[in-house]
């Protein structure tokens, strides 16, 4: 398993557009929206900063999808797959060594952004137990449904269009975009089926309500449950993808 | 060494494989030929543990492929028909990737991997990125990443597609080499000079079936009699009369049990009739003469 997962990871760290997808552009995002809204009468800077730091690291987590589709596919049309099949190694360890270096870099990414944030925007951490908990929550259910997408389309081009359908459709009905209470009643009703929502629930209890990690078992359930579904979804589709890999 | 037992296998309604049956002696190279679309590439993905859902089993000593897969796997190298490498990650990268799923590690990983960048010609281009790489090398990274753990067998499939033929020159030296050490090669290919050339033994695939497997020297005593090529501008067929002839590229093939003698007939006769062949001369059958005698096509027609 590590050494797929060396090797993974090694990959990753010389892909510029992982850089670019999942430091740079949140940041952006963040320093364009905050100085757009701060602005604002009526509305606590500190329930802005709240709302949309973790708001977009939570969106920005589900655009590692996008990376982990096209590892997955570019494995898949190379033979890797089948080669790695003809060696030792067990098919859980293929996809744990694939799996492990997404999360370090979703894990890794959040934590840019809240240090981010921190420093400088003097966003409010709260309990760093319950933060990071939070974290590794998000970052299984990114990447398990990122492993569950990788296995399951059949190319790179369906597997963008679809992540960015998850992220953005996820991000604009979960309220990550703007504080739910100020949506219609039927989006209030929507977005509590969508994971999104739950991950920036708990973080706001973080964040601004100074919660621990009792305080946020149910957006940690629901993201451990998604988090689950993904990874049963990737195992049962890659008997199939092991069938469509070139050899 | 390797007893492939009535394989078969099936994709839906199309029979891949139907009740393949052989054995490869150990230390020796067997040639799998067939056209595209033969049933080569499944029959080496089971051989390799890829595929598992099949009926009949293969033991590769001692180990059989579908109750004890781990073992047979670590016996086997695998050199896939396509390049499986990491393009953007070193010749070394690569090779340390491959080692460890066989589970090497530190110095014996090192070492491994010093002797198979020798063996591949590859030790001064190892720190170079492989899309940096030509064709052959790249094939022949392909070959090194199965050979580090030492397999006793290795399973090659077409392993000089689309390679210029210096590259294809030095991908046979590395498989003599192997061959000198000892190693059981499955060697897969549709081109037949490679296997005639390479292989102690052949097996002739076709829509999923082994029409034939032996040694070149049995197949030739079985199907291929020597016959005599004649061709030139002013020779006809019935120039050849009364010996059994057949068609094959501008000229013909006679063929008579004693071509000897029907040469020194036919000096004789173009002698006399001042007709000048253009070539004259003893032909030996070849593979792709046999494979033609067993399905009625040319293995390049496919």
């Amino acid at each position: 398993m590590w050494a797929i997962a060396r090797t993974e990871l090694k990959k990753n760290i010389q892909d510029k557009g992982i850089w670019f997808w999942t430091f740079i552009l949140p940041i952006l995002f963040i320093v364009v929206f905050v100085a757009v809204f701060s602005g604002q009468e009526g509305v606590e800077y500190k329930e802005i900063i709240t709302q949309i730091i973790p708001g977009y690291a939570v969106m920005f987590t589900f655009f590692i999808m996008i990376s982990m589709v096209i590892t997955f596919i570019k494995d898949r049309e190379r033979g890797m797959v089948a080669r790695i099949a003809s060696t030792p190694l067990p098919v859980q360890s293929y996809f744990l060594g694939k799996w492990v270096p997404f999360m370090i870099i979703v894990l890794l990414q959040i934590a840019v952004l809240f240090l981010f944030g921190f420093l400088v925007y003097d966003l409010p951490l709260g309990d760093p137990m319950a933060l990071i908990v939070m974290s590794l929550f998000q970052a299984f259910l990114a990447t398990s449904w990122g492993l569950a997408m990788a296995v399951l389309v059949k190319s790179e081009n369906m597997g963008i269009a679809l992540t960015q359908i998850l992220a953005l459709g996820g991000a604009l009905l979960g309220g990550l975009w703007m504080p739910i209470e100020i949506m219609p009643d039927i989006m209030q009703t929507i977005c509590k089926f969508i994971p999104q929502y739950w991950g920036l629930e708990g973080y706001k209890e973080i964040l601004l309500h100074g919660g621990g990690i009792l305080d946020i078992w149910v957006p940690l359930t629901i993201l451990l449950a998604c988090g689950v579904v993904g990874i049963l979804i990737a195992i049962s589709g890659y008997r199939r993808y092991l069938r469509l890999s070139k050899s | 060494m390797i007893e492939v037992a009535r394989v078969s296998k099936s994709y839906g309604n199309l029979q891949a494989l139907a009740s393949i049956e052989f054995t490869i002696d150990k230390g020796t190279c067997f040639g799998l030929v067939g056209p595209n679309g033969a049933g080569k590439s499944t029959l080496m993905k089971i051989l390799a543990g890829i595929l598992q859902h099949f009926e009949g089993d293969i033991v590769v000593d001692r180990f059989s492929v579908t109750k004890e897969k781990q073992a047979v796997k670590q016996l086997i190298g695998y050199v896939p028909q396509e390049l499986c490498l990491e393009e953007t990650l070193t010749a070394r990268d690569n090779l340390l990737l491959f080692g460890r799923l066989y589970g090497l590690s530190g110095k014996d990983l090192h070492n491994r991997m010093e002797d198979v960048l020798e063996k591949i010609g590859l030790a001064e281009r190892s720190k170079d990125k492989v899309l940096k790489f030509s064709g052959g090398m790249k094939r022949r990274l392909n070959i090194g990443c199965a050979l580090l753990h030492e397999p006793a067998i290795i399973i090659m499939d077409e392993p000089t597609v689309g390679i210029d033929p210096q590259s294809r020159k030095s991908i046979f030296s590395i498989i003599e080499q192997l061959k000198a050490d000892g190693s059981t090669i499955i060697y897969s290919s549709h081109y037949m000079e490679e296997v005639e050339h390479l292989c102690d033994s052949i097996g002739l695939i076709d829509k999923g079936v082994l029409l034939e497997n032996g040694t070149m020297d049995r197949l030739l005593e079985k199907y291929g009699t020597p016959s005599l090529y004649v061709s030139g501008d002013t020779i006809e067929a019935e120039h050849l009369h009364p010996y059994p002839i057949t068609s094959k590229g501008d000229g013909f093939l006679v063929i008579d049990a004693d071509p000897l003698f029907v040469l020194e007939k036919l000096v004789i006769r173009f002698r006399e009739l001042e007709l000048q062949p253009r070539r004259l001369e003893l032909y030996y059958p070849k593979l792709e003469d046999i494979f033609f005698q067993l399905t009625g096509t040319m293995l390049r027609d496919n």
